[in-house]
């Protein structure tokens, strides 16, 4: 196994949240190989934020590209090769806000790519705006009398767009986080992971996690239940909310047709009338 | 002045099978070894707004459609009362008993329909009928030809158009459309733009299509959706334009040549992924087919409105390639050669085009040998492998990630931040100052690369000189058969064609183009010195037909 990591400098601030995820994102593609997947198969895409700087640690292949865009970069990837893994790292700026509509789409079309979401509430890298998932009254640089609106619930987002894997885990618990990763990466079909992500400058909520998470006991048996558990605010439940198969979308949309080369092309474009 | 031009204009409402009924005379014409023009001037609305089309018909080739008519059918009083001013003398305008004015023909339209059908009543069989009668065509053959454009309802298709043929058999009708083209063989298919540039991008290899439809773009995504499992392209109609394009570009990534389309407006909302493709080095092929604007506009209707924003279009500088077809041959080849450009320069190129190309139709054979002939040539990537890799013409040898591709040790990133070979962040001077040389080399490469291919085409002979470019050319062209002037055209618009224009520069010159500023004779202006005597500007939505522009041309020359 190579080293997964650059060379490039790292400048997450000490105890950001996304050291742990970098951590288990590398044991999970470890894992992936030993389990017999290609390294040169995994692929990632990242949008723009703190999160986003995993495209400069990670050792992989993949596109750093627009703010919001990570998951319609990584859907293009994946419908032109369905062989590859691909991973996307999403802020919650970026996949919550930015880019809602092409994380909601991607679970709607149950296209098979991973998304993990950094949600450390707040905008780091801009220093320390409100998200998405901030919470109401959520003081920052653009809302100095505190956050009017009311936050997004991503995992209740994602389940009514029909992901079909969604599971929650949390920064600082590495094996978990990491063994959720594999199981999502290897789920046939959209799967999501929210990671709870404190974020030390802007938003530090680890007293918060280390106090109120929870693992769940077993996977909710209905729909209302995953939602219920997932949005108790008394225990905060990690762990995976749903996990179901049905067609996927990279699969499903592929041409039938047999591949052409050029003169091939030529010759049935002048024999066709269309 | 018109040479055995016989024009038809079927008007009426949408949702009344106008357009169906157009591109069923048409085939008629083209099937007897005509030349036809049809072009339809339609609203957004599904039901109820006034549409309608015209079908020009020659022995020779057309290249624009005529707006004065020599037979007219009004499915409604509207169309009766907008269009009975654009028949010509001798011409005859057939319509509905209820609707007839002063003029027109009453025809039992609407009660033999009622008559005749049950269910799925199609108007548009009746201006089929009258047509059909005045070719000289027989009952049989009529029902021949029903029976090959109608799928649905057809016993009673048939029963109405024959009794409509008959109808007109008992008037003393003295108009005749004839067919016969003795020793000319033309071609039996007409196609849109649209459909041209989706094949012509195809030929060359086109994988993938993202689009979200937008008017006049709209009819290549479904073109590539109808014929995904036939020709082996994956169609995706994405959730916005923002998808898109971001989608194109990853698929890009994994090796799959994509392109995208949109109007305007919806090309807006990809520019900050054009820019994207200018960073990363993607070769997105763009088709940008304009209407008038700005935002929403005048969705269905032709401008030219939309020429810096292709030249500019994106933040940021890189190179880029635009182009735009002066033909219905050319949207077929330059489609083809624009994709081929990209993936050879790993740049962005856009398609530039009008409505009126887009959605006119026009009779032509496939034909593959004005395509390029082989696949571009691609460097081979070195090891190790960096995305970037530093070139004298700028190009960075590509790689796909993924088994078979390449290897466990390959790490290939493509990074939206500035960045080193490696793909990976770049903030020092030097390292940013590096790889903005590198893309900009690529300028002079493209330059290079696009002399290989016809950059600008001149049409005809005369002491008057017409610049235009795109759908325009067409217009002139038409009106090039009653009036000399020299038509010079410039396919590509960046790279500009400076060496081929070399022998313009200075000259005086006339410039047409739809849109309300001269912005095409700006760009000529500054680029050749071009002394423009007239700036034609035309931004109505609409376009030119012969007669109008032989008038204004022939105005300039006496001037």
């Amino acid at each position: 196994m190579r080293n997964l990591t650059t060379n490039k400098e790292n400048t997450w601030c000490p105890g950001c949240g996304n050291f742990g995820i970098f951590a288990a994102v590398k044991r999970s593609i470890e894992s992936l190989v030993e389990q017999g997947e290609p390294m040169e198969n995994i692929v990632m895409s990242c949008g723009i934020g703190c999160h986003g700087k995993m495209f400069d640690y990670l050792d992989i292949s993949g596109i750093f590209g627009l703010h919001g865009r990570a998951a319609s970069s990584a859907s293009g990837i994946k419908i032109a090769n369905p062989n590859l893994k691909v991973i996307v790292f999403g802020g919650d700026g970026d996949s919550m806000g930015e880019g809602l509509e092409h994380t909601l789409f991607a679970a709607k079309r149950n296209i098979d790519i991973t998304l993990i979401l950094h949600n450390n509430g707040t905008y780091g890298l801009t220093t320390g705006q409100a998200s998405p998932l901030s919470e109401t009254g959520y003081r920052g640089l653009s809302t100095p009398q505190g956050n009017l609106e009311a936050p997004f619930h991503s995992l209740g987002l994602i389940m009514e767009a029909g992901a079909s894997f969604v599971a929650r885990a949390y920064s600082a618990r590495i094996p978990q986080l990491s063994e959720l990763i594999t199981q999502a990466v290897l789920h046939k079909g959209f799967s999501f992971i929210e990671v709870l992500q404190p974020c030390v400058s802007y938003n530090n909520t680890y007293d918060l996690y280390n106090s109120k998470t929870k693992n769940l006991d077993a996977m909710p048996a209905s729909d209302e239940e995953a939602i219920k558990l997932a949005k108790d605010e008394e225990d905060i439940y990690l762990g995976i909310f749903r996990q179901q198969q049905r067609p996927v979308f990279d699969i499903e949309v592929q041409s039938k047709a047999k591949a052409m080369d050029r003169q091939e092309r030529f010759a049935y474009l002048e024999s066709r009338q269309f | 002045m018109h040479r055995g031009i016989f024009s038809v204009l079927i008007g009426g409402k949408a949702g009344e099978g106008v357009k169906k009924a157009a591109q069923v005379i048409a085939q008629i014409a083209m099937d007897r070894d005509n030349f036809i023009f049809q072009a339809d001037d339609y609203q957004s609305a599904i039901r109820g707004a006034h549409n309608f089309s015209i079908v020009s018909i020659c022995r020779e080739r057309l290249y624009s459609a005529y707006k004065s008519v020599q037979l007219i059918v009004s499915f409604d009083k509207k169309s009766v009362l907008k269009h009975n001013s654009s028949l010509k003398e001798g011409g005859i305008h057939f319509c509905d008993e209820q609707d007839a004015i002063e003029g027109c023909i009453a025809l039992p339209l609407n009660r033999l329909m009622k008559e005749h059908y049950t269910s799925g009543a199609n108007l548009s069989l009746s201006a089929v009928a009258i047509f059909a009668r005045l070719a000289g065509l027989d009952k049989d053959e009529l029902e021949e030809l029903i029976r090959a454009e109608f799928r649905r309802n057809q016993d009673e298709n048939i029963s109405f158009a024959k009794a409509i043929y008959d109808e007109l058999a008992a008037l003393d009708i003295s108009l005749s459309c004839d067919l016969k083209n003795p020793g000319v063989s033309a071609p039996r298919k007409g196609y849109t733009g649209n459909q041209l540039i989706s094949l012509g991008a195809w030929a060359a290899g086109l994988d993938s299509y993202y689009s979200y439809p937008m008017t006049p773009a709209s009819s290549i995504l479904h073109f590539y959706a109808r014929y995904r499992d036939e020709l082996g392209v994956v169609a995706i109609h994405t959730e916005s334009e923002l998808a898109a394009a971001n989608m194109a570009i990853g698929a890009i990534l994994a090796g799959s040549k994509a392109a995208v389309g949109s109007s305007g407006g919806g090309i807006a909302l990809m520019q900050e992924a054009f820019s994207l493709a200018g960073m990363v080095e993607a070769p997105l092929l763009m088709f940008l087919s304009s209407r008038p604007g700005p935002a929403t506009g005048a969705s269905t209707y032709s401008a030219q409105e939309d020429l810096n924003f292709a030249l500019y279009q994106g933040h940021g500088e890189f190179p880029r390639i635009v182009a735009s077809p002066d033909s219905y041959e050319r949207a077929l080849s330059l489609s083809a050669e624009l994709l081929d450009l990209a993936w050879e320069s790993q740049s962005p190129a856009i398609l530039l085009t009008e409505k009126h190309l887009s959605e006119s139709m026009y009779n032509m054979d496939l034909d593959a040998s004005s395509l390029p002939q082989s696949d571009p040539v691609m460097k081979e990537p070195a090891s190790p492998y960096n995305r970037y890799a530093f070139a004298d013409d700028g190009v960075s040898p590509i790689k796909y990630p993924g088994e078979g591709n390449a290897e466990a040790g390959d790490v290939i990133k493509w990074n939206s931040n500035e960045h080193t070979e490696d793909g990976v962040r770049a903030d020092d001077a030097d390292e940013i100052t590096a790889m903005k040389d590198k893309r900009k080399k690529k300028q002079e490469l493209i330059n290079k690369l696009s002399k290989s291919y016809q950059r600008v085409a001149e049409y005809g002979e005369g002491e008057m000189l017409v610049f235009a470019y795109g759908s325009t050319v067409l217009e002139l062209r038409e009106a090039q058969k009653y009036l000399d002037f020299k038509i010079v055209a410039p396919i590509y618009l960046d790279p500009f064609p400076d060496e081929e224009l070399e022998e313009y520069r200075g000259k005086k010159a006339v410039v047409v183009e739809h849109s309300a500023n001269p912005n095409f004779a700006g760009y000529l202006k500054a680029k050749l010195g071009l002394e423009v005597i007239k700036d034609v500007l035309r931004y109505d939505g609409r376009p030119y037909d012969a007669d109008e522009l032989v008038n204004i041309l022939k105005e300039v020359k006496d001037a």
